[in-house]
């Protein structure tokens, strides 16, 4: 049995912890219900069987196994876990094995105490840490953990033999790129700051993890490279994230929601991606990532509008495509909002402005048009978000057929029904491709190109440049986690610009954003790990 | 409200967006018929002086608007009546802005549409504007108002052909009278107008700059006058120009083969927009200082709403808004661009002189 001589100082200390687990439990915002009463382990392994057993009442996937051992069979020792969470083997390889063994072969004197032999001499894991009262352990049951309860203690071990879940790492599916690294982020929150930190060897790479969400205590990790993330927006993201009362994070989207500046915004200002080196590019940069359990999409802030132009590619190819790519990407982004919009305007309104010969065309076109160009182009319009929306819904096997109906339909058999114009249907497929450009960006292009088609039908290009002031307006008064959302162009940033709508060669890119942070803001100079920490 | 900010290269932009304004669609110095170039460049050089006095009193009264100044410097009745006037100054400006565009948009582009409609959407979007903020404004001015050379340039480069260089000759024709007298009314438009800049001085991030920025925008500014004037009459000549109300639309109009109209209107959406943006924000937050109340926003619904009906009721006709403008607005805008100012200078050197002394003592 367990000889313990220093009660007294045990319960000194479990109060301090407790005291501690309160203030942690404050500081992050979680009121668990538990917590409050802070329920201690019961000593016997009786106990803990039964009150186990209710708090895990009706879940056939909770298990746990008894193990009597010792010479007399006195020492009773009991592993619960969740089934199908951890690797048995290991478990019984590591675990199990040994500690049998061990208990059945030794001697034990009088004031050793198994706890503490078990934790430091038997078990093979490398994972171990404790749990104090009962709320910790069944906190880490359902988190996956094994947990190991001795008679006569009032602590528990827990071991780490999570087994490895989900998928594997492989390219993700919605960010393509021609050239660069093709690993994308999984489901496993693990397995991701893992791809992280293979990229960056820095201990300055930070990752804070948090549990949000009341019933669904998912695993949230904020990410950042001490020295080079601003520690105001380090803090800021910190402060956000524990502002978020719900009772389940199921995405990064629904955190994305929650944390955003402006709430109500057609533009994201918080950026997701499912790209290692993305993740890893940003991060140097300056940016703060937060992970979520259960999602490939890794969320980075603060996000600016020129990010939405900006892929991966641009960095490994040469300045010149890249800057003629950016500035196209950009024309892209204003005619997938506005051309509908132009061609209506021109139509209703600015006969003038329309060189004869193609005025000629475009009333040849018309001829015999049911609808006013407007009618036209919202039926054209909507038609095509139609159809993209069932691409993206639909099982990829169907998505050819959707595809020649689409084709066909759309294209064909409109303008021969005379029902739509030639010219609309250019116009719907230039402004639907365009969209497809600025991937970010599309939901807000979608309903902005029906704001500028009502504002040409009402007003002309008065309307349309009204409509896109106003947008202007919008986006200037956008941040993003406290930075103006279209840094670097306005505020102006010039040392920033060299890498917005234009893209200079990466040898001469030599400082990080500014508009991120004014301190150490050089590529070339700068801290590693070791000098960091002397200075800090 | 906090601390507002904005930096030097905004000022220069919301100053430049500014002195181009509605000069975007009325040539200012259309008076002196061929010699306007002449008026401009005099007139230029008054103005650069005039906006260095505006520049002088806010660097003398440091992180002070207007009206701190005047209520400093004339007392507090008389500062505050003062204040008052130069608040409907402001809105008057506002208010004539938003007639201009009116005018253009419903003479030019939509002669069917209610004008009250037309500049009761401008305002609104402006109102959108002033509401987020000097900040965003001056942003906003980073975005658009560069756009403004880029379509000038557009329509000159694309009017190379049609060049009749000898048109603005001969020099002097009428004598000097009419050149300085439209000088003076070039002195007060637009020129004088940037006396409602002295609401935002304060909040340029890099004081010591005020000076190089304010002579700088004014200088470009009349350069480009004088470029667009000397475009103008070698495309237009000098009698199509004295006939013509909206002079550089009708330039563009004479573009072969093109039609690029619609730019014009962006020009002016810009210029007229960052004018009207600023005097708002100029007028509402010198009233609420004068009142007393926190937050400017609180006021610049009502302003702006007053601003558009004063727009539509105070001319009958386009015809009654350039006559007015041409004979009465220079001698009605003197004593708020020129004299008060002045005046204020004044004071404010003699008061900051021993102070002056003092600091070079120390030295």
């Amino acid at each position: 049995m367990v000889i313990m001589k220093t009660g007294d100082n045990n319960m000194t200390e479990r109060k301090r912890i407790r005291k501690r687990i309160k203030v942690r439990n404050q500081s992050t915002g979680h009121d668990n219900t538990h917590t409050d009463s802070c329920e201690p382990i019961p000593e016997t392994v009786e106990a803990v069987k039964e009150r186990l057993g209710e708090i895990f009442f009706g879940c056939s996937d909770f298990l746990h196994r008894e193990v009597s051992c010792g010479k007399n069979g006195l020492i009773k020792i009991l592993v619960a876990y969740i089934d199908g969470f951890v690797d048995k083997k290991v478990l019984n390889r590591d675990v199990i094995h040994p500690v049998l063994d061990f208990l059945s072969n030794t001697e034990l004197h009088v004031g050793s105490s198994i706890y503490e032999l078990l934790k430091e001499c038997v078990i093979v894991n490398n994972d171990i840490k404790e749990a104090n009262d009962m709320q910790q352990a069944v906190d880490n049951i359902i988190s996956g953990e094994a947990l190991l309860f001795i008679d006569g203690e009032n602590k528990a071990l827990v071991i780490g033999v999570k087994a490895p879940q989900g998928r594997q790492v492989e390219e993700p599916d919605t960010e393509a790129s021609l050239r660069g690294a093709r690993e994308g982020f999984v489901e496993n929150l693990l397995t991701n700051t893992v791809l992280i930190r293979k990229r960056i060897k820095n201990p300055n790479l930070k990752l804070e993890m948090m549990r949000l969400g009341k019933q669904t205590k998912t695993d949230i990790c904020i990410c950042y490279i001490k020295g080079i993330a601003n520690d105001k927006i380090v803090s800021e993201v910190r402060k956000r994230l524990r502002k978020i009362k719900t009772d389940a994070i199921l995405d990064t989207g629904i955190i994305e929601q929650y944390i955003s500046d402006i709430r109500l915004s057609l533009f994201p200002t918080v950026g997701n991606t499912e790209k290692c080196d993305k993740l890893v590019a940003k991060l140097l940069e300056g940016r703060v990532a937060i992970l979520c359990d259960g999602t490939p999409y890794v969320l980075t802030v603060p996000y600016l509008f020129i990010e939405s132009i900006q892929a991966t590619d641009d960095y490994y190819d040469h300045a010149y495509f890249a800057t003629f790519m950016r500035l196209l990407r950009l024309t892209a982004l204003l005619i997938s909002n506005i051309l509908p919009g132009m061609y209506v305007a021109l139509v209703s309104f600015h006969h003038t402005v329309i060189p004869f010969k193609l005025m000629i065309t475009l009333a040849a076109s018309r001829q015999g048009i049911p609808f006013s160009p407007f009618t036209e182009a919202i039926l054209m319009i909507i038609a095509f978000e139609f159809l993209r929306e069932a691409g993206v819904r639909m099982p990829r096997s169907i998505g050819q057929a959707l595809s020649i109906v689409g084709a066909i339909v759309l294209g064909e058999a409109s303008v021969a029904a005379g029902i739509a114009s030639n010219l609309m249907v250019i116009i719907v497929a230039i402004t639907a491709i365009c969209s497809f450009i600025v991937p970010p960006l599309i939901r807000a292009t979608m309903l902005l190109r029906f704001v500028f088609l009502a504002a040409a039908n009402f007003l002309g290009f008065l309307g349309v440049t009204l409509v896109a002031v106003a947008v202007f307006i919008h986006l200037c008064r956008l941040r993003s986690f406290g930075v103006p959302y279209m840094a670097p162009i306005s505020p102006l940033t010039l040392s920033d610009i060299k890498d917005s709508f234009v893209l200079v060669p990466i040898w001469a890119m030599v400082t990080r954003p500014r508009i991120l942070w004014q301190k150490n803001v050089s590529r070339r100079k700068g801290t590693n790990g070791q000098e960091a920490k002397a200075k800090s | 409200m906090g601390k507002v900010r904005i930096s030097s290269i905004q000022l220069f932009l919301l100053l430049s967006g500014f002195l181009f304004g509605s000069t975007v669609i009325l040539a200012p110095a259309k008076g002196a018929k061929n010699d306007a170039w002449l008026a401009i460049l005099i007139g230029g050089a008054c103005g650069v002086l005039l906006m260095g006095v505006y520049a002088a009193i806010a660097l003398l009264n440091p992180s002070k608007t207007l009206v701190d100044i005047l209520e400093e410097k004339l007392g507090k009745v008389a500062g505050t009546i003062v204040a008052i006037l130069y608040v409907w100054y402001f809105i008057h400006l506002a208010s004539l802005v938003f007639r201009d565009f009116g005018e253009f948009i419903c003479s030019v582009t939509f002669p069917e549409m209610p004008m009250v409609v037309v500049i009761g959407l401008f305002a609104a979007v402006l109102l959108y504007a002033v509401n987020s903020g000097i900040e965003v404004v001056g942003r906003l001015s980073e975005l658009l108002v560069p756009l403004i050379p880029v379509i000038m340039l557009i329509i000159s480069l694309s009017l190379f052909t049609v060049h009749d260089f000898t048109a603005f000759l001969p020099i002097l024709e009428n004598g000097i009278t009419p050149v300085l007298k439209t000088a003076l009314s070039f002195i007060t438009f637009p020129f004088g107008e940037t006396v409602a800049f002295l609401m935002l001085f304060p909040h340029l991030n890099q004081k010591e700059k005020l000076k190089n920025v304010v002579l700088i925008s004014a200088i470009v500014s009349t350069l480009m006058q004088v470029l667009i004037f000397f475009r103008d009459i070698s495309v237009l000549g000098s009698g199509l120009m004295d006939r013509a109300t909206f002079i550089p639309h009708l330039t563009s109009l004479i573009i072969p083969e093109f039609n690029i109209e619609p730019l014009v209107d962006i020009n002016l959406l810009i210029g007229g927009g960052i004018k009207i943006s600023v005097c708002l924000y100029a007028a509402s937050r010198a009233l609420c200082q004068i009142a007393g109340i926190n937050d400017y926003r609180n006021l610049t619904g009502a302003i702006s709403t007053f601003c558009v009906v004063l727009s539509i009721w105070v001319h009958e006709s386009v015809l009654d808004l350039f006559s007015w403008t041409e004979k009465v607005w220079s001698y009605y805008s003197l004593p708020f661009q020129v004299f008060v100012p002045l005046l204020l200078l004044l004071l404010s050197l003699k008061k900051s002189k021993p102070s002056n002394a003092g600091t070079a003592n120390e030295k």
